[in-house]
């Protein structure tokens, strides 16, 4: 009983935590708590989520989980369905292609390129909510909820490479 | 055995052919799940539903944990101005008691000024208290999830709070009821300016701020005023506070909403009979 536990329920949870982790951080992300910071301005987790999951294990992590975390948005929000879909996907072709040049780097070039990425993906999904109302979203929110986001992202990282040195090994894979 | 081994084929044939093109079909399923919502359709709504109020389910899970690390700290918090508070609100009980001997001569006089001019009364709208079990507000929307229950909750129902309108029921998943707010891009409300009775649409733009449209050009509206909901179109109940004028320029008015949507724990859905009206512009659809 114990060996079949280990050889089959370890492995799938393991290959499923990048995409158990993700859903609960952006569910977490929904939470009505009275947080003075996140008030107005709440981050987009789940681009963290998916940035950081596809630069250290792409292998656990693919278009499926982007997609299934895109619906997972858009069944609790109520914003433009489609459109936070379209940012994660356009954040995973980003990463998918550019990941190379972050292989190995110090973490702070890890952080310049969520910057960077983030910052495309988000103004993107914004040029697509804009085109879709037939008027200009307010810029000044998203930008600060882009700084908040690059601001938290440290932190994020930091939970996700725990659960990822924590429970996942490769060699149970 | 060779029809079998061509069917293999082509099924192999098909699923490499969906995994060279999976990246071009999601991002078409983004584009058309958009343009369904574009034309309201509503079997995305009821699709959905079921999904949704799974997920919502999940995110009331996580309050339970969430919320008592934060009462906790609000508790030792809250303790130290107890004290204070109970001051103030002595004296604002004593002014209250004042003006409800007031309301009471006023609702009095009111029956019988009705009577006299046999007035219709609109109907009586009860309401239903729910919990907020998720909120955003972001650059892309500003709304809410609620548990409701079994109640029976329509589609256009007026939500508040204690302080005043924080918006309408825009979806139902079973249990579950997403609310946006009248900050939301989307929302768009009757209002009155109280002190002059001027007509307008309180509109959100996803800021603090929702703006005051389709005003006469020639009203008097000043820094200040208070709106109120107008009751025109029947949706919403007359007289509902809404908020304050707090910008007045050549292009725009901006209104302070009552209510303090990001802090709000629980809200008042008034069930105001408009199941007519929702069902009547959902047949038109």
């Amino acid at each position: 009983m114990d060996d079949n536990f280990n050889e089959n329920v370890v492995p799938f949870f393991q290959k499923s935590l990048p995409l158990i982790s993700s859903v609960i951080i952006m569910l977490l992300a929904y939470l009505p708590i009275n947080f003075a910071l996140f008030n107005n301005v709440r981050p987009d987790f789940g681009l963290m989520c998916i940035y950081f999951w596809m630069l250290h294990r792409p292998d656990l992590f693919n278009l499926i989980s982007v997609f299934l975390l895109g619906v997972v948005d858009m069944l609790i929000t109520s914003a433009l369905p489609g459109a936070t879909l379209g940012a994660y996907l356009i954040m995973f072709v980003l990463v998918y292609n550019t990941q190379k040049y972050f292989n190995a780097k110090p973490f702070i070039v890890i952080w310049y390129g969520f910057m960077a990425l983030s910052l495309l993906t988000i103004l993107v999904k914004w040029l697509l909510a804009s085109v879709y109302y037939s008027t200009f979203l307010p810029l000044s929110v998203l930008i600060f909820s882009y700084l908040i986001g690059v601001a938290v992202y440290p932190l994020v990282s930091m939970s996700l490479a725990f659960l990822q040195n924590t429970f996942i090994q490769d060699e149970g894979l | 055995m060779k029809r079998r081994r061509s069917l293999f084929l082509h099924l192999n044939q098909l699923k490499q052919m969906i995994k060279k093109f999976a990246l071009v079909i999601l991002f078409l399923l983004a584009l058309l799940l958009m343009i369904l919502n574009k034309n309201n359709s509503l079997i995305l709504e009821n699709s959905t539903a079921p999904a949704t109020s799974g997920v919502a389910y999940l995110v009331d899970i996580l309050v339970v944990p969430a919320k008592m690390l934060g009462k906790a700290y609000d508790y030792v918090d809250e303790l130290q101005k107890i004290k204070q508070d109970n001051r103030v609100l002595r004296a604002e009980n004593r002014e209250l008691k004042v003006l409800q001997n007031k309301y009471k001569a006023l609702e009095i006089e009111n029956k019988l000024l009705a009577d006299l001019l046999n007035y219709v009364p609109l109907p009586n709208a009860g309401f239903i208290s729910a919990r907020v079990v998720a909120e955003e507000n972001n650059a892309f929307t500003n709304a809410m999830v609620a548990y409701v229950g079994d109640n029976e909750i329509t589609k256009g129902d007026v939500v508040l709070s204690d302080d005043g309108v924080v918006g309408r029921v825009d979806k139902l998943a079973n249990e579950y009821a997403k609310i946006i707010m009248l900050t939301d891009i989307n929302s768009k409300i009757p209002v009155i300016v109280e002190k002059n009775r001027v007509r307008g649409i309180l509109t959100g733009d996803n800021t603090n701020f929702p703006k005051l449209i389709f005003v006469p050009l020639d009203a008097e509206i000043n820094i200040g005023d208070r709106i109120v909901t107008s009751g025109v179109s029947g949706v919403f109940p007359a007289g509902l506070p809404v908020g304050q004028v707090v910008a007045v320029s050549k292009n725009e008015i901006k209104v302070k909403p009552f209510a303090s949507l990001s802090k709000t724990e629980y809200v008042k859905i008034i069930k105001y009979g408009i199941a007519d009206i929702v069902k009547q512009s959902e047949n038109e659809k």
